[in-house]
């Protein structure tokens, strides 16, 4: 008896029900256009326990810049290119072999560094990199107000 | 086959249910980067490990994947919607103290879900009657303590409509 519209008017002009998802790159041998594997967890009714379950979306890559591998951010498009691409994409999550460390911005490789970290210099005292401090905050233009020292 | 596995309690619907970490609208993808080894990812992996089933219980359209063994520091990584993204390091971090933190940034508080679950209860009256899709009771003749339905039943000859119309006729 109650059949629920769904007026098109009210919805953002995106009608593609997925808007961001996330997934691997299978396969690229399609112009322009990148088979990727989402997986999303779904509940086992019996079990009780979350399960990967896939799903393939192709994606418009107009650069063709996805290797097999890669993990892509995904952007639902505003109507359907064609009958099956429906997203672009969006970034690279994760290129295969240059992942970068979010928190540091070094390439890494599995749980090790590529190269090792060396950015701070252990031969400088802490008085003297203070006094280099000084005086590029002089010498950079006197409208900028001196920083204030951090309270200790 | 009732109870199997290290802490089978995790696959309760109770245990399900009391999660309450609900994220905002905008919350489309969670990302959660952690290592098999290491002390330092010792807290990431408890959190896969007990609170992932109930953010996904409580969140069945947000999208979780999780990655192992692909940076030395683990994080967490939130894809929000118009691309906003929000990136949370749990290195050291004990699996409590990252699902507070989650909690404080991304979910929805107290007095939204109060809000939510309040226009949500009036929007239905359960004293209203109907179709049994949309409400609890279809007819009166359900409720005990009032006349039968008469289908099963037939009504005293005083309340039927065809006596009550004869003898209002009559009395004409």
């Amino acid at each position: 008896q109650g059949s629920i519209e769904l007026s098109t008017m009210s919805v953002k002009h995106v009608s593609v029900h997925a808007r961001w998802i996330i997934g691997k790159v299978i396969g690229t041998k399609m112009l322009k256009t990148a088979k990727v594997r989402v997986t999303r967890l779904v509940l086992d009714p019996y079990l009780l326990k979350y399960y990967n379950k896939r799903k393939t979306y192709f994606a418009h890559d107009a650069l063709q810049q996805c290797t097999v591998g890669d993990i892509v951010l995904l952007k639902a498009l505003p109507e359907a290119r064609s009958k099956h691409v429906k997203h672009e994409l969006s970034e690279i999550v994760h290129k295969v072999g240059r992942v970068v460390d979010p928190l540091t911005g070094k390439r890494v490789a599995g749980t090790d560094f590529v190269e090792p970290l060396t950015d701070l210099e252990e031969d400088k005292t802490l008085s003297e990199k203070l006094q280099e401090l000084n005086i590029s905050a002089a010498s950079s233009g006197a409208d900028s107000t001196p920083p204030q020292p951090p309270t200790s | 086959m009732p109870m199997k596995g290290r802490f089978p309690i995790r696959r309760t619907l109770e245990y399900l249910q009391k999660g309450d970490i609900i994220f905002k609208n905008k919350v489309k993808i969670m990302t959660v980067n952690y290592n098999t080894h290491g002390e330092l990812s010792e807290g990431a992996r408890k959190f896969v490990f007990f609170n992932i089933p109930q953010i996904q219980y409580k969140n069945p359209w947000v999208q979780i994947m999780m990655f192992k063994n692909m940076t030395p520091s683990p994080f967490l990584k939130f894809y929000l919607d118009h691309g906003e993204q929000v990136l949370v390091d749990v290195e050291g971090k004990d699996y409590k103290q990252i699902s507070q933190h989650i909690k404080k940034i991304l979910a929805k508080s107290e007095e939204v879900l109060q809000a939510e679950a309040q226009a949500k209860m009036q929007a239905s009256n359960p004293a209203n009657f109907g179709p049994k899709k949309y409400f609890h009771r279809e007819c009166i003749c359900e409720v005990e303590g009032q006349v039968p339905c008469p289908g099963i039943t037939p009504l005293p000859k005083e309340m039927t409509g065809k006596y009550r119309a004869k003898m209002a006729a009559s009395q004409e």
